[in-house]
């Protein structure tokens, strides 16, 4: 469309400019022909009115001169001439009076009997006389005696002037100059000059530049080319023209200029007269006028051709515009349509989503609370047996449980789609999360016996900053689908690893993978599987309990809410990978200087990648470690370096192990080595059930999968002689003064409340004694706020323990609740270091009382 | 017999101690004050009642107070009896002969300081 509009546009203007330059050509060579029609026209007139000037003139004298012959003729009678001398005398002095230079009398026979003057002939003699016998005056050329050309002017005269023949005529001659002074023919003017010449050509009188005898030959000598004829046909035309007795025009070019003549007869004579008047000055004029009008036509044309142009131009603009304009609105139109289908069709998909998770809803809110309804009549009926009370109870629980987690994911769906959620940003440690979802995790994991790994990479910082809550959310999210979509015996894996954020360096990009075994998901599922009220193929699917928004809601935190990714790959029958990348600002407060003697360690784990990641944490804080895939292996190992006396200060053993599990190779190695390398166990199952197994195997401690940075030197630093350089820094923050700080002391043991009290008190701190938790909360209850700087906490106390108290304190309604609380206990395993840290406090410090650590820890956390 | 003769009947680390307390006033004052601990009573009572939930917590003092003295021997004894009583759990096989090596190195440590102290003070 917008082709053939530019097509036509142009051709029309091709077309326009063509006609244009048509119609101006033709008027301009129109205009040129018609000037120069009109000049020849003028020219013609003009020579005419001056041939026939010049002819009445040449008839007047003619006539003159022949009135005053025949008056001479009428003056003597016919014997006058003959006998009487003295008539012939008069007749002489009236003709000399006259201004007659030769005076003749003509004979029949055509001879001359000269009166006076020299003797006269005439050239062509046969008109003349002929003319002159029938009565008629006549003029014409002859030559006198000397042979110079004469004018003959002849009038008939019936007297007998002569004895033999009788006379013919009276015959007077003039001098050619007489003719064309009185004619001003000869005249040298530039502008015009005339020739009379006779009918054979010859000239009777020439002038300006003609020295031939004959005009003919000079029209053939010089005439180039006469209005498209050669000067041959022109003296053909000539000559007929004067036979004719007509006048004759013509116009010729001789020597390059252009030249117009004018033929007439002459009276009383065979002459003609041919004037010529070179274009010259008339030309000039004409010449200019014609390139004046040529210019004034191309320039009028070119302003005709630029104005059309300009309009050309101007409205193939506004075509353009035009059309840009309604293709544009008709695509816009076409948009919004589209967008508004796509709308519909979105409203209606969301609508159809929505009622078919009420319905579904209804059900899964409709199931617990059967279950919660039914539960309470049977208990109610049954009231007086506790055993069948307790169980009802517990189904209600399980139901109250499920129903409140269904309520709690429609109030967060119902928070996201109005808009409402936001995330409160703390400081998170990454391993705190992971370690809180493993554990929470675990109950359902061991409940379908899956098989649960955690993986983790290189993880150098920890500390970021997040929604811990809504982090944790997701995370229990991802694992309870893979928990619940995986059969029994399945394999759940998470794995988390850190790079450099694209984001700069205050942050750290976090991928964490939950991978599964199970069910799986088709292709088209995973396109809705973020979408709101989604679950997969309702017939499968039903017999799965929950909401369908957990992946809607997963999808909005880390998505909307945190700015990251979440990936899904996953095959029907294969199982399913979650990936969630997470650019996460690291937390400001730098982590404590993690650095362990160089000792060396042996890792045994079947799990390859386990083992290097280890190995890599543990090079990070120092620590040589060697790592190898099974028990019997890592049992010659270690029975290798004790023969050669350099044992491994501390190993590291998985407790599920191909073949000998890590409770069986410790015993093993105890009883190759004794009690002095430490052994640490590392399960990511609670080791509740195997720990009394684990201890008598002589295994030391625990260390919980996932091994982080963190977890790893926190578990190892209990077993190192102070480094030097954790010495350094701890004397460094020792040597804050913190004298005049009052730390309430809870010790149930005086003993070791006195040496703990004689130490601290020489740093200068002012402590109080509480001898058991409960004193100690009372204690703290009772001061004033911000009276106590710090607690010092031992757990194992009688009445009430360390963690209760902790927790008593923390939830206290005061300003000053989270003051620092540090642990003092002859428990050393990192398992009671995380308690301490779960019930709220601060910090762990092993017995015996190590003074600096303690100064240093008050010093670190005493604000 | 001096502080560190004691520190030797008693199986204790002389030096760890001085490291600790800094000055031999403090480690006398606190090895005589280990007699009038009521630790190993508790612990002594609370077997006897069979209630093994105090009697934990009494070893666990025990091995807290031998720590901080470095009396190790005794600290070695009393954390293994700790363990076996910790949780609460029920008596394992072998928990008789711990009992009786925490009573001996107890009984041990008592007679090196109550020597000691005869000969400080005498």
């Amino acid at each position: 469309m917008k082709n053939r509009t530019t097509r036509f546009l142009f051709i029309s203007l091709v077309g326009v400019a063509l006609l244009c330059v048509c119609v101006f050509t033709f008027f301009a060579v129109h205009m040129s022909a018609q000037s120069s029609a009109a000049i020849n026209q003028v020219g013609t007139l003009y020579m005419s009115g001056v041939s026939q000037q010049t002819a009445f003139h040449f008839e007047n004298i003619m006539k003159l001169r022949l009135d005053q012959l025949e008056t001479l003729v009428a003056s003597v009678s016919d014997d006058d001439i003959h006998t009487d001398q003295a008539a012939r005398g008069e007749l002489i002095d009236d003709a000399m009076a006259r201004d007659f230079p030769y005076l003749a009398i003509y004979k029949t026979d055509g001879s001359f009997e000269m009166l006076y003057g020299s003797s006269l002939t005439v050239i062509d003699p046969v008109p003349f006389l002929t003319a002159l016998s029938q009565g008629e005056k006549k003029v014409a050329i002859g030559t006198n005696g000397a042979g110079e050309k004469v004018i003959l002017l002849g009038v008939p005269a019936s007297h007998s002037l002569t004895h033999e023949y009788p006379c013919a005529a009276l015959v007077a001659a003039l001098p050619v100059t007489y003719i064309s002074d009185n004619l001003s023919l000869d005249e040298n003017d530039e502008q015009m000059y005339s020739f009379i010449i006779r009918r054979d050509g010859t000239f009777v009188i020439r002038s300006f530049d003609a020295f031939r005898s004959s005009y003919f030959e000079r029209a053939r000598a010089i005439y180039e080319d006469v209005n498209g004829m050669d000067p041959e046909q022109y003296i053909e035309e000539l000559e007929a023209a004067m036979v004719k007795n007509e006048d004759y025009s013509n116009e010729f070019t001789m020597n390059g200029k252009r030249h117009h003549l004018y033929c007439t007869n002459l009276p009383y004579s065979e002459w003609c007269l041919i004037t010529f008047m070179p274009y010259g000055a008339m030309d000039d004029v004409v010449t200019s006028f014609t390139s004046e009008w040529g210019t004034l036509t191309i320039f009028s044309g070119s302003i005709i051709l630029s104005a059309l142009l300009l309009v050309f131009y101007k409205y193939y603009g506004l075509t353009r515009r035009q059309l840009r304009e309604v293709v544009e609105a008709r695509e816009s139109a076409e948009e919004a349509r589209e967008a508004a289908e796509l709308a519909r069709k979105e409203a209606e998909h969301a609508n159809q989503a929505k009622s078919e998770f009420l319905s579904n809803m209804s059900h899964d809110i409709r199931t617990p609370m059967n279950a919660i309804v039914g539960m309470t009549a049977i208990a109610t009926a049954n009231i007086d047996d506790p055993q069948q009370v307790q169980n009802c109870l517990k189904k209600i629980t399980l139901s109250s449980k499920h129903l409140l987690g269904l309520i709690n994911d429609v109030l967060d769906m119902s928070k996201i789609e109005s808009g409402k959620m936001t995330l409160s940003m703390d400081q998170v440690s990454l391993r705190e999360v992971v370690d809180g979802i493993v554990s929470i995790c675990q109950p359902q994991v061991r409940a379908k016996r899956q098989q649960f790994d955690v993986f983790i990479h290189d993880i150098c910082t920890e500390n970021v900053v997040c929604d811990s809550v809504r982090l944790n959310q997701v995370l229990i999210n991802l694992l309870s689908n893979a928990i619940k979509f995986t059969p029994e015996a399945g394999q759940i894996h998470m794995a988390l690893y850190e790079e450099d954020s694209p984001k700069g360096e205050d942050y750290v990009r976090i991928h964490i993978q939950v991978r599964d075994n199970g069910i799986g998901m088709s292709e088209e599922f995973q396109q809705h599987i973020f979408d709101s009220f989604a679950r997969e193929d309702n017939q499968r699917v039903h017999r799965t309990e929950g909401t369908g928004l957990g992946m809607a809601i997963t999808k909005y935190i880390v998505v909307d809410a945190m700015g990251g990714a979440v990936h899904v790959n996953s095959q029907p029958g294969q199982g399913s990978e979650f990936t969630i990348t997470l650019d996460l600002e690291k937390a400001v407060a730098t982590e404590e200087d993690m650095i362990l003697p160089s000792w060396d360690m042996l890792v045994v784990d079947d799990d390859q990648q386990l083992c290097e990641s280890t190995v890599a944490s543990l090079a990070s804080i120092g620590i040589n470690a060697d790592w190898t895939l099974d028990g019997e292996s890592a049992l010659d190992m270690v029975t290798k370096r004790h023969r050669r006396g350099d044992d491994y200060h501390i190993i590291l053993l998985d407790w599920k192990l191909p073949g000998m599990d890590g409770i069986a190779t410790a015993r093993r190695i105890r009883e190759e080595l004794g009690d002095n390398v430490p052994i640490l166990l590392i399960s990511a199952y609670d080791w509740g059930e195997i720990e009394h197994d684990a201890k008598s195997a002589g295994i030391n401690g625990f260390i919980s999968k996932p091994l982080f940075r963190s977890t790893l030197f926190n578990s190892l630093r209990q077993f190192a002689d102070i480094d030097q350089e954790t010495e350094q820094t701890a004397q460094a923050e020792a040597r804050r003064d913190l004298s005049g700080k009052r730390i309430l002391l809870a010790e149930d043991n005086e003993l070791n409340w006195e040496i703990a009290s004689e130490l601290l008190g020489e740093e200068g701190l002012e402590l109080d004694w509480a001898e058991n938790g409960q004193m100690c909360v009372e204690m703290f209850q009772k001061s004033p706020p911000g009276y106590y700087d710090a607690v010092l906490m031992d757990i194992r106390m009688p009445v009430m323990g360390g963690y209760e108290a902790t927790q008593i304190i923390r939830a206290l309604d005061r300003k000053d609740k989270n003051l620092p609380i540090i642990a003092m206990t002859a428990d050393a395993f990192a398992e009671d270091v995380k308690r301490s840290l779960d019930c709220g406090m601060n910090a762990h410090v092993a017995k015996p009382i190590d003074v600096r650590e303690v100064m240093r820890l008050l010093a670190k956390f005493i604000p | 017999m001096t502080l560190k003769e004691c520190y030797a009947a008693l199986g204790g680390d002389y030096d760890e101690a001085m490291g600790r307390l800094r000055s031999e006033r403090l480690v006398q004052k606190f090895v005589l004050k280990f007699l009038e601990d009521g630790s190993y009573r508790l612990l002594q009572d609370s077997l006897a009642a069979g209630d093994r939930n105090e009697a934990f917590r009494a070893a666990h003092t025990i091995k807290g107070v031998c720590a901080n003295l470095a009396f190790n021997t005794l600290l070695a004894s009393s954390e293994k009896l700790t363990e076996s009583l910790r949780d609460g759990k029920p008596p394992q096989p072998g928990e008789e002969e711990l009992i009786r090596q925490v009573d001996e190195h107890y009984q041990n440590t008592i007679r090196a300081i109550r020597a000691f102290q005869e000969g400080a003070t005498g």
